[in-house]
Formats: C-alpha cells, structure tokens, sequence
C-alpha cells in the first residue's frame, strides 16, 4: 500500500511544484518526467505487487469529511486498471514531452500539472471505496481532462468541442449521482464494501442498472451517447488523445464493473440491453469509422467499436452470472478485461503514431498523405503494429481477447439452460463483422497513409520523429506483440480481475479449459513464422540467380500516370458504405461536371453523424424552444423582480397563516 | 425424413424465387416447387385420394399454368422484372425476417401435426409470407401472379394435414378456381400490355380520378 | 510432428491437381480439348524459374504478401480432416484461428495491393475487402449452426457429428448449410459468379487484379496459395456434406478424393454454365447465402435441438 501512497504523494507534490515553475520552460519539463515516470512506476509495482501477492490491499485515513471518506483500496479489478492506467499515462508523458517540446507560445507548466492531476484523479477512481472519493475524483477527471484537451483553445472548434464534453460528462454524472445516493440510502453507508454486503430488491437493480448505463455511458461512449466523443478526441494535442482514447473512456467501464461486483444479481434484461450496446456500438462505430477522412476522427470512432466488444464480453459475463454458470461469466468478463487492456495498449499506440504523423507533415487529412512507410519507418511499422493487433489478428495481442470473448459467446450458446441462443448467435455474427469491417478500414487507413505515392507535394520533405517520441510506441508495440505470443500472464490477471466481479473462486479446471486451446494457438502460430521463414529462404536462395528489375508501376495505359490517380481512401470505402448505405447518412456537396466543357467541379461527401441529428439536437432545439417561452417573466425592469419577491413573500405569509 | 428434405427444398425454392428478377426462371422454379410439392400428400397420406391429388396438381400447377404464364409473356414481350419496392438486398433480409415470423407464429399455434413432420406447419406459413411479399413488392403483374401462386401452394401444404377429412370435390374446387384465376390473370396483362405498350402495373394508376 | 508434415505434402500436392481438372471441365463444355490435367504444375513450375519486377513505389510488405498468404494456407491444411487422414492439429476454437488466419492473409494481400499505388490494385483490394466482411459473417453463421448441431466447437470434432445415422435428424439443415457454404467458398476463391479468374479486364475483377503486379516466385506463391486454398475449403465443403465418419477407412477415402472430383468437375460446369454477376448483386448473393443459414438456424429452433 505504501507504494501507492508514495506514488499519489509524488504526483500531490508535482503538481505544486509545476504550477509554481510554470513560467520556466526547462525546469517543468525536468519535473513533469521525472515525476510523471515516478508515480507511474510506484503505482505499478502496487498494482503488481497485488496480483503477484494474490492479497488485496487497504488504507482508510482518519480524516473525516461530512460525508464520505478518503478510503481506498487496491483489490484484483482495481489493480487491473490501476496497470491499464500508469503504462498508457507513463509512456503517453514520455510521448508528450517529446511532442510539446517545439511548441513554444504556451505555458507547458500548467499543462504538465494538469496531466498529472488527470493521472491522480484517475488512479483515485479506480481505487476509491467511497462512493463520495469516487465521484469527487471523477469529477476531477471531468475538469482535468476538459482542460488537456482544449489546449489548442485560439480555435472554435476546439473550443466548441470542450464545451460539448463538458455537457455531456456533466449530464452523466448527474445520474450517478442519483444511482450512488439510491444505492447508499438502500444499504446504509457510502463504503463499497458495505454496499456489497446489503442485498438490492429487483426492480431497484433495474432502475440501479438503467442509471448505471447512461450514467457511465456517456462516458465510456455507447451508441447514441457517444456525441462528445468524435468531436473530443480529435482535437485534443496526440498524447491526450491517445489518454483519452485508451484510458478516460475505460473508467465508465470501471464503472460499470464496480456495480455488477456491488449489486450482484440483476435480472436477466441487464444483460440483453449490454449485449445490444455491444452489438450497435461495435458495428455503428467502425461503419462510422470507414467514412472518415481524418486520421484522428477514424480512430475515435473505433474507440466505440471496441467499447461495443467490451460491451459484449461484459453482457454474456452478465448473463452467465445470472444463470450461475461460473465458466460463461469469467470468460466473458476476463475478455472484456483483457480488451480494456490491450485497447489501451494498441489504440495508444496508434493514437501516438497518427500524431508523430501529424507533427511531421502539419496534416491529419487522409486523402492528402501517401507513401510515407519510406520516410517515417519507425512510425509507420509501429502503426502497422497497431493496425494487426486492432483489427483482432493473430499473433497480437487483439486477437487473445477476441478469442476469450468468442469463448464465452460460443460457450453461452451451448448451454441450453441459458436460453442465450439467440442473443449469443447475433453477438458472435456481430463480432465476426465487426472484425471484417475493422480489417478493411484499417488496411484504407495504412495503405492510403503510409503505402503507395504522395498525393500532396508537401509530403516529399517529411522526416522521422525524434526518438522519445518513437521509443514510448516501440514499447507499446512491444506489448502488443508480447500479449499476443505470450498471453498466460496478462489471462490469468484478467481471470483473478474477472473472479473479483462475480465474486466467485476461480475453479482450477476453467484455468486449465482455457489455457490449453490458447497454448495451442501460440504453437500453432510459432508453425507459422516458422513456415514464413521457410518460404522466405526458399526464395530469398532462388532469387540469388534469378534477374530482379526496379521499374515504376504500371500505369495500365496511360502514358503519364501522376499520385493524383491512385485510389483514395474514400474511394476504397465506399462499396462498404455503398451496403451500408441505409444505416449511415450521407451528404454529399456539390455536383458532377455538366456538358461537354465542363468548368471546374468540386464534390464532397461526409457521413453524417445520426444520433447527434436525429436525436440529440433535436432534444436541444426542442429545450431551446421551450425554454424561449419563459423570458416572458424577464422584462429587464428590476421593480418588476422585486414584485417577484414581493409576491412570492405574500404567498408565503398566506401559506404560513392557513 | 423425405419429407422433411422435400420442405427444406421447397423453402430454398422459395427464397431463390424472392432473389431473382428473371420472368422466365422465376415460372420455372415455380413450376419445380410444385412439383415436389405434388409428392408430398404421397408421404403422408399414401393412398387414392392422395394419388388423385398428386396427379391434378401436376397437370395444372407443373405443366398447364406454366405455359400459361409463358406464353403471357411472350405475347407481352417481357423478360425481366424491374427493380422491386425495397431493393432485392432489402428483400431477402424481409424474407428472412418473416420466415423467423412464420417459425415463431407456427411454434405458438401448436397444431396437431403428430404423424407428419413438425416442418409442416412453419414451412406452409413461410411459403405464404413470400407470396404475399412478392405480391406487395413487386410491379410486374406476373410476378403478382406467381406470389399469388406462391402463396397457393403454402395453403395447398396446409389442406394436406386435412386429407382425410376433405372430400375431394372441395380440393378440386380450389384447384379450379386457381385456374381460372390464373387465365383470367394471363389474359388481363396481354391487355394491358396493349394498351399502355408495357406490363407495369404501376401505369393502372391512371385509371384513378 | 509426421502426421503434420503428411498432410501439408498431400495438399502441397495434390492442389494445382484440382485446377487442372476445373479447367479439362470448362473444355469440355467448350468443345475444346483444353490444356493438360498438369497445366497448373507447369505454369507454378515456370513462375519459380522467373525472375522478378518490382515497382519503385513498393516496399517489403509487397514482397511478404505472397509469403504470408501462403504460409496461411499450408497451417490450414493441417486442421481439415481429409477422408481417413485426421486433421493433426484440432483443439477448441481452432475455427477462429483458421478465419483469423484467413484475414491476415488477406489484409496484407490488400495492403500489398495498395502498396502499388496504381488504381487498377486499389480497385481490386476495395471490392475483395467488401465482399470478404459479408462472406465471413455468413461462414460463421454456418459454423454456428454446425456447433449447435454437434454440441462442439473442435473442427473436427464438429465435422464428426456428420454421420450417416444423424442424418435422417440433420440432414435438411446440413443440406443449408451445405449450400450457403458453397456460395461462401465460391467468393472466398474469386470463382464464377463472383469474380472471373481468367480474365485480367478491370471490369470484370477482384482477386485478380488485386495482385496483378505480382511477377516470378511471388506470382508463384499466390497462385499456390490460391490453389491451396481451393483444396482446404474445398475439403471442408465435403466434410459438411458427405457423412463419412463411421465407415471404413476406404470408404471414407474414396468418399472424400472422389468428392473431391466431383467438387472440381461441379465448379468447372457452374463457370461453364453461368457468367459473373454485376458487382451490385454480390451483395445480394451473400445475403441470400445468409438467409439459407439463418432458415437452418430457425429449423434447428423449432425441432428443440
């Protein structure tokens, strides 16, 4: 526990210290690596220290506030984010230090502190055990992040942006305020632990369930909650982005995980509701994510597929609990757990290499880039690391989680007591496109960025990214490559994780059920880079003596083929979304050129955004409207107000009287 | 287990008839479905009446009506259907909604089907939800007709549970009709076809105020 | 490790066999005598003796693409049961693998093609990643329907439950299943009526003009791996189907390489008979092949099974 004192200690201390030295440029520097790295690693060894000890750990401080208490706790779940939070957080800092370090109008001391305050607010979430700590950390959070991200606020855009973040987080948080006082007042205390011990009647868990969800839900990023979400991330500097990305979003889940441990039984619509989040999300957010043109909006939008695959894994772990089979519910919830993590990792890293992208060639537009694996090797192989581990194939880390989710949906399905057949059957067809569709978005992102010739001249004089920035993506690949070959250690945190939600004990045989099949995929895919090898000798000796010739590509006829006429990235989606298209909305601008001389023509097509037309901005327009209609009692005249007062005091005196 | 294998061919039948747009391979499945469908009061029932049964209802559904259909078409000089209500993506993916329908609605009714298969039933409703989504969806007149006759078969395929208790006066009473229907039908869109120069039926608008 | 290397050597094989015996099939319908049954292996054999073009816009992943796609397949071969021979490697879930697999050959296939930068590859790696998202949902779809049926979820263990005295039960569904996975391996091979494989016009192409600019040991490897994974999905088409498990071992054996046979000589009669759809009713192919699924599924439903 001392560690992770120490650690909150450090970053306390840190952030005083860096708002203090603001104004000297070198000094906060020196500071935020030093502390941020410290209190990262601190944190680790405690989280480490929990899962190799297999103890949970405590600290209640006699400082006692009216309500609430500082009372943190480190058990296996917390643990789990507590690891998810300080990799992402340390080698995000490192990135950013890197990243910020041209950027000279600003007060990088302030933004420095902030981020720390973000790492310790987020670390005081996932640990708190107190439902007052809890929400006041969250809040925390809520400001912290507001502020990181509007760091480039001189544009509205971004401005505009951090306002809708706060709005919508501030709505969620308003339900879990509600959620946590009805759950308090049934079982007497605002301790977590004692929560789990009183018992929740069942239509309470419904209403707890439905709070839960919305609550926690706008946050996470469900579909049609997730509005803020493809404005936010975006626009924030990369190394927030990739925070937010990888870990802001993952607390709603904390969230949620925290209340199933809590109130143990819900009924089974909980998990049908979670199991169609997952299904919408999932697919509305990688169908969104195909008819991006920029590099961060893309990967925003596939922040929410994979929060649909989480979503999935929580709701069959859901269902399995409900029906006591221990097998289908630490499955389910270990997959989910694990695609937190590996989430993390992978959209982390590919959030770090889109903006070394963006630094060195000052644009995000996909359409404009191309050929850049040349110019940028370590960015871009990085990103194709990213890519194969995001899209769930083997040999990286994405592809162990997806298996593990898999399990459990198939698992559900044979257990015929479950009467998941339906359901689980659209979840697994679910995944199966999701996983299509994320392969084919993703080899448009890397083959329209890094892959083929440079649609804008600019692109010829772009140079690698100096290497803290590289080293911190190396790391991260580094993982995605070490979960996905060696995943015992990460399975078995995620299964000790997933026993602390459904307050089961893991039994030896399920270890064994899932180990085994996994064991043998990784031999299976040590055959196979066996076998590329072989084959890559095998030719590499025959070309020895065979002529190899360099040309350009054929140009298929014409005689001066330009960058202009390769494929764009819109152009590689649009048969998907051209299936799609009664899902998505489009509107295209502009028109084809007319008659046989035709003038200059532009066009342009973007996917809109449904649920924010559809239904939140018709729900404000509709508020706005109403809301309109009650400045009649503002006439501007102060006697007027005071007839107010006057009135209302009379009426009170009339009432008193009565 | 012919039985059943005879229904799930007359259902994979029916979704190919609802995919396709051609005229003439839509007469020619149909006329095929029929065919097995003529075999099946023979697994069930076998005995006269059923051989009765099945020999009508090849000479009308298998050989007269197709040519019928045929030679409409060739008199109105059309070979392929323009593009339906939905969209044929859209079509099929309601196809197999409405058959999950018919399997549902069937499991609901619980009819009495012991010595026979329990296919029957969903597999009758399933055949009349095609038939009525080709007649909605669809413009051209003959393939209103063939939904029409789609759906004919779906009900024939519920009349078999009653064999033995029809008498065969009323099957062929219905038989006939069908007939006659089906000529009128055929007669109608050479008509039509002279006189808007095209067999859509959405030109019959016209005759509204 | 015997039995492993046994079953690689007898696809590596017997492959390009099967597109030999597709092509004497569209001659005959031809009316032509048509290329010798060893065509393949003669052409596979001149690709290795040729030397290679690279286009200057390309980097080493237009070279691993080959490579990767054929080392997929070969580990694929090793988890289908063929006729007497069990599959060597078979554990829970290894039809995950085998789809995943399939998808990182596929995805560097199409990065490959983009590698090119010419919009003729470009073309060809659009249209294949779309057709390829629908054409996996519905494999799955089939192989839930074949876990339910067999209560398993082992490739071959699920092939098993395919026995003769099952089918009076299963044989319907099966027979769906049967037919929705052919349409299935029919767009996963680029075979007549999805896409051409004889013709190198833009407007008729998908598989083939993604690697078009391929040449010499990597035109080689592909081809292989094409033939190859012909043979593998092939061999699953059959083990869906014919209910050999249960008998001698010779008969499994003449079921499975005589079903074999009739596979190629079926695909070369349906390219013969047929011509390719347009590019809009693809789409509507494969959500036919999805209705037939989902109808077995719904069977499957209503009999309690």
């Amino acid at each position: 526990m001392n560690f992770f004192l120490y650690s909150l200690l450090v970053l306390s201390v840190s952030i005083v210290l860096l708002m203090l030295t603001s104004r000297s440029k070198k000094t906060s520097e020196i500071i935020f690596l030093i502390s941020q790295v410290t209190g990262c690693v601190l944190a680790l060894i405690s989280a480490v220290h929990v899962f190799v000890s297999r103890v949970p750990i405590n600290y209640r401080s006699n400082f006692r506030m009216p309500v609430g208490e500082f009372y943190v706790g480190v058990d296996f779940l917390s643990a789990f984010f507590v690891l998810t939070v300080t990799v992402l957080f340390s080698l995000a800092g490192v990135y950013g230090y890197s990243y910020l370090k041209e950027y000279e109008k600003k007060n990088l001391g302030a933004h420095y502190a902030l981020y720390n305050l973000a790492l310790i607010s987020l670390l005081l979430v996932v640990t708190a055990k107190n439902a007052v700590l809890f929400l006041i950390a969250w809040e925390m959070v809520t400001l912290s992040s507001y502020f990181l991200i509007t760091f480039y606020d001189k544009e509205k855009a971004v401005r505009k942006a951090g306002y809708l973040f706060l709005i919508a987080t501030h709505t969620g948080t308003f339900l879990l305020w509600i959620m946590f006082l009805l759950m308090a007042r049934q079982s007497g205390s605002m301790n977590f632990d004692q929560m789990a011990l009183s018992s929740f009647p069942l239509p309470l868990t419904g209403l707890l369930f439905i709070l839960g969800v919305i609550g926690f839900g706008v946050k996470t990023g469900f579909i049609p909650l997730h509005i803020w979400l493809p404005h936010a991330h975006p626009v924030a500097p990369s190394h927030v982005s990739a925070v937010l990305s990888g870990v802001m979003i993952k607390m709603g889940i904390y969230g949620l995980m925290r209340i199933i441990g809590i109130i143990k039984d819900f009924p089974e619509w909980c998990a049908v509701v979670l199991l169609l989040i997952g299904m919408i999300s999932g697919v509305g957010g990688v169908l969104y994510a195909l008819g991006q043109h920029e590099i961060k909006k893309l990967l925003a939008y596939h922040s929410i597929e994979n929060i649909g695959i989480i979503a999935l894994g929580m709701g069959i772990g859901l269902w399995g609990q409900f029906y006591h089979n221990e097998f289908v519910a630490l499955v389910g919830y270990a997959g989910a757990l694990l695609h937190v993590f590996n989430h993390a990792v992978f959209k982390g890293l590919l959030f770090l290499s889109a903006g070394s992208v963006i630094r060195s060639t000052h644009t995000g537009e996909i359409d404009h880039l191309g050929g850049l694996l040349k110019r940028l090797p370590w960015t871009g192989h990085l990103f194709l690391i990213g890519s194969l581990s995001i899209c769930g194939l083997p040999l990286f880390n994405g592809f162990i989680s997806e298996w593990l989710v898999f399990r459990a949906l198939f698992e559900g399905i044979f257990d015929s007591q479950m009467n998941a057949l339906v359901f689980s059957s659209l979840s697994i067809i679910a995944l199966a496109l999701i996983g299509g569709l994320a392969a084919a978005c993703f080899a448009k992102a890397f083959g329209a960025v890094f892959l083929g010739n440079s649609r804008s001249v600019e692109n010829a004089q772009v140079k690698e990214n100096p290497l803290l920035m590289c080293a911190p993506m190396v790391v991260l690949g580094g993982i995605c490559l070490w979960i996905g070959l060696f995943p015992a250690t990460m399975v078995f945190f995620a299964l000790d994780a997933a026993a602390t939600i459904s307050s089961v004990k893991i039994p030896p045989a399920v270890a064994g059920a899932i180990m085994i099949p996994l064991l043998t995929v990784i031999l299976v895919l040590v055959i196979f880079t066996m076998l590329v090898a072989v084959l890559f000798l095998f030719k590499r000796i025959a070309m020895k003596s065979l002529p190899i010739e360099r040309a350009s590509t054929w140009g298929c006829g014409y005689s001066v083929p330009t960058s202009r006429m390769q494929y764009t990235a819109a152009s590689f989606a649009e048969p998907i979304l051209q299936i799609f298209r009664n899902v998505l909305g489009f509107d295209v601008k502009g028109s084809k050129p007319k008659g046989y001389f035709p003038k200059e023509e532009k066009i342009s097509s973007h996917v809109l955004e449904a649920s924010e037309d559809l239904i939140f901005r018709p729900i404000f327009q509709g508020i706005e409207f109403l809301t309109a209609k009650l400045k009649i009692i503002q006439y501007g005249y102060t006697q007027l107000y005071l007839l107010y007062i006057f009135i209302f005091l009379l009426i009170l005196l009339i009432w008193k009287m009565v | 287990m012919w039985l059943e294998l005879e229904l799930v061919l007359i259902i994979l039948l029916g979704i190919i008839i609802l995919g396709n747009n051609r005229l003439g391979t839509m007469i020619q499945l149909f006329a095929l479905q029929s065919f097995i469908l003529s075999t099946t009061p023979l697994l069930i029932h076998p005995g006269k009446h059923a051989v009765v049964m099945a020999v009508v209802t090849i000479i009308l559904k298998v050989l007269l009506m197709p040519w019928l259909l045929f030679w409409a078409i060739r008199h109105a000089s059309i070979r392929r259907e323009v593009q339906p209500l939905v969209g044929y993506g859209k079509t099929l993916i309601l196809g197999g909604f409405l058959m999950g329908a018919a399997f549902l609605i069937s499991a609901k009714l619980d009819l009495p089907v012991q010595e026979t298969s329990n296919l029957l039933v969903p597999t009758a409703f399933s055949l009349v939800m095609i038939g009525f989504l080709l007649l909605v969806s669809r413009f051209k007149a003959i393939t209103q007709v063939i939904g029409y006759l789609v759906m004919e078969n779906g009900i024939f395929l519920f009349a078999i549970l009653l064999l033995e208790k029809t008498p065969l006066l009323v099957e062929m009473g219905i038989l006939l009709d069908i007939f006659v229907g089906t000529l009128v039908m055929g007669i109608i869109v050479n008509h039509i076809n002279q006189e808007f120069r095209s067999a859509s039926t959405l030109n019959l608008t016209n005759l509204r105020d | 490790m015997l039995p492993v290397l046994l079953h690689i050597s007898v696809v590596m094989i017997l492959s390009p066999l099967l597109l030999g015996i597709i092509g004497k099939t569209k001659a005959f319908f031809a009316g032509r005598w048509g290329p010798p049954l060893l065509q393949p292996y003669y052409d596979i054999v001149k690709l290795f003796r040729k030397g290679n073009v690279y286009s200057t816009t390309t980097t080493w992943i237009f070279q691993a693409a080959p490579i990767i796609s054929l080392a997929t397949v070969l580990i694929s071969a090793v988890l289908i049961p063929m006729g007497s021979f069990k599959a060597p490697l078979s554990f829970w879930g290894d039809i995950i693998l085998f789809a995943g697999l399939y998808g990182l050959a596929r995805f560097f296939l199409v990065i490959a093609a983009l590698d090119t930068g010419s919009s003729f590859e470009g073309m060809g790696a659009s249209r294949e990643a779309t057709f390829s998202c629908l054409a996996e949902v519905v494999l799955f779809l089939d192989f839930i329907i074949l876990a339910l049926l067999s209560k398993k979820f082992v490739l071959s263990e699920m092939l098993e439950a395919n026995i003769l005295s099952s089918w009076p039960l299963f044989g319907p569904v099966l027979l769906l299943v049967g037919a929705s996975y052919f349409l299935v391996l029919l767009t996963e091979n680029s075979r007549i009526p999805i896409d051409d494989p004889a013709t190198h016009l833009e407007l008729t192409m998908i598989h083939e003009v993604m690697v078009l600019d391929h040449s010499g040991w990597d035109l080689a490897y592909i081809l292989y791996a094409g033939a190859m994974k012909l043979f593998v999905l092939g061999g699953l088409f059959l083990n869906i189907l014919i209910p050999s498990h249960g008998l001698s071992p010779m008969a499994q054996t003449i079921s499975f390489w005589g079903g074999m046979i009739v596979l190629a000589v079926g695909l070369g009669a349906v390219e013969s008979c047929m011509a390719r759809l347009r590019l809009n009713r693809i789409p509507q192919l494969l959500i036919g092949a999805f209705v037939l699924a989902l109808v077995g599924l719904l069977i499957i439903l209503v009999k309690g099974v």
